[in-house]
């Protein structure tokens, strides 16, 4: 089974802070931002593989929660209601970078990724000289197999296989049916699995 | 009813149970090829896990801080907007663009009224008809000369209009 990605307790202490933002308390939100950043980050990050962008767009998506927040009447937890914005955000400007690009994100053609060695990907741990080379290939492979996937797709395998949110959760972040999200999975899976099956295989 | 690739993502996550579970698995042709492919996906999702998880964010209270300043900013940016001054009245009111319509038309039906009785009177001024009834001629002070008295409409002066004479006549001065 699934485990609850928002337990009960986070979620009534986010429900006071929630309604204090609503009364226009940017402290109570400020809290909320803490609590949500580097996860926010990292699933945008994971989506757009660029660092500037990903910082960009968790902004964006932190500004428009703040501004929308009156509206958020707690039918779903905060966590949930959040990623949505994330993800409108973050998918609406994948497609609008789709269009004005070459398109090559989502092509097959689509080559490994230049990765800075000195970049945080690389753990910090004591990882040996080609330890640390191998982590950046493997990264680098993942990234490519991702930018190969559509912004819907990205969206439902990063939340499940890093988030490990529920079906049922995915879906009202992105707006969807349940359906549609276990579909997605299926083919998303099956890219990924075609694409990155050498390196798992061997990892 | 549930479609394949639904089925097949339920029985990866292992969300299938009973009957469900026994129903699938029935329906695969070949069922260790498949497990073999569930493993795969199983592999597949901790290596998404380990790798992708270990993006973090540099300077995270800086991320903060930069957000205060765009709430802050906007916030300022929005709050004439929140609080909109009222609209300024119009001095036109329908009642009164009514009246000054209705007035307006009564002041230029009185006008035109007044101005075409005043035309038709008699088809030429009273001071012209005057004038020429006053008209006369003196032979006695030149053959030339016409002297044409008349008064005011008001009566309080009397013009005489001299035309041909040197200088008037003194029996004219009483008049």
């Amino acid at each position: 089974m699934h485990k609850e990605a928002t337990p009960p307790e986070v979620e009534v202490s986010e429900l006071d802070l929630v309604k204090r933002c609503q009364d226009g308390d940017t402290e109570a939100f400020d809290q909320l931002v803490v609590r949500y950043r580097t996860r926010v980050f990292g699933m945008i990050y994971n989506m757009v593989h660029s660092e500037q962008d990903a910082w960009d767009l968790a902004q964006d998506s932190f500004l428009k929660a703040w501004k929308s927040i009156g509206r958020f009447r707690g039918q779903s937890s905060f966590y949930t209601w959040i990623y949505r914005i994330v993800m409108n955000v973050t998918i609406d400007w994948l497609r609008k970078k789709h269009v004005k690009g070459s398109g090559a994100e989502f092509d097959d053609a689509v080559q490994l990724k230049e990765i800075d060695p000195a970049s945080r990907t690389v753990p910090h741990a004591d990882a040996l000289p080609h330890e640390r080379m191998q982590h950046v290939e493997i990264r680098g492979r993942i990234d490519a197999a991702i930018a190969q996937l559509s912004p819907e797709h990205r969206a439902v395998i990063l939340m499940k296989e890093m988030e490990d949110m529920q079906y049922h959760e995915i879906a009202e972040a992105l707006g969807c049916s349940i359906g549609t999200v276990m579909s997605r999975l299926f083919y998303a899976r099956k890219k990924l699995q075609n694409l990155l099956r050498d390196v798992y295989e061997n990892v | 009813m549930k479609t394949f690739e639904e089925n097949w993502t339920a029985w990866i996550d292992g969300q299938l149970t009973g009957k469900e579970l026994a129903e699938f698995e029935a329906s695969l042709p070949d069922l260790s090829a498949a497990r073999l492919e569930k493993q795969e996906a199983r592999q597949l999702g901790s290596l998404l896990r380990q790798e992708l998880s270990t993006q973090g964010m540099t300077n995270e209270e800086f991320f903060s801080h930069q957000l205060r300043e765009e709430i802050a900013r906007d916030s300022r940016a929005t709050t004439p907007q929140s609080t909109p001054a009222p609209a300024r009245e119009s001095w036109w009111s329908i009642g009164r663009v009514v009246w000054t319509g209705a007035a307006s038309l009564a002041v230029l039906a009185l006008t035109t009224f007044f101005m075409m009785r005043d035309d038709n009177a008699g088809g030429q001024s009273a001071y012209l008809t005057q004038i020429i009834n006053a008209r006369i001629t003196d032979p006695a002070a030149s053959p030339d000369a016409t002297i044409t008295p008349f008064e005011s409409k008001d009566g309080k002066a009397t013009v005489l209009w001299v035309d041909g004479l040197q200088s008037l006549p003194s029996e004219y001065a009483a008049k």
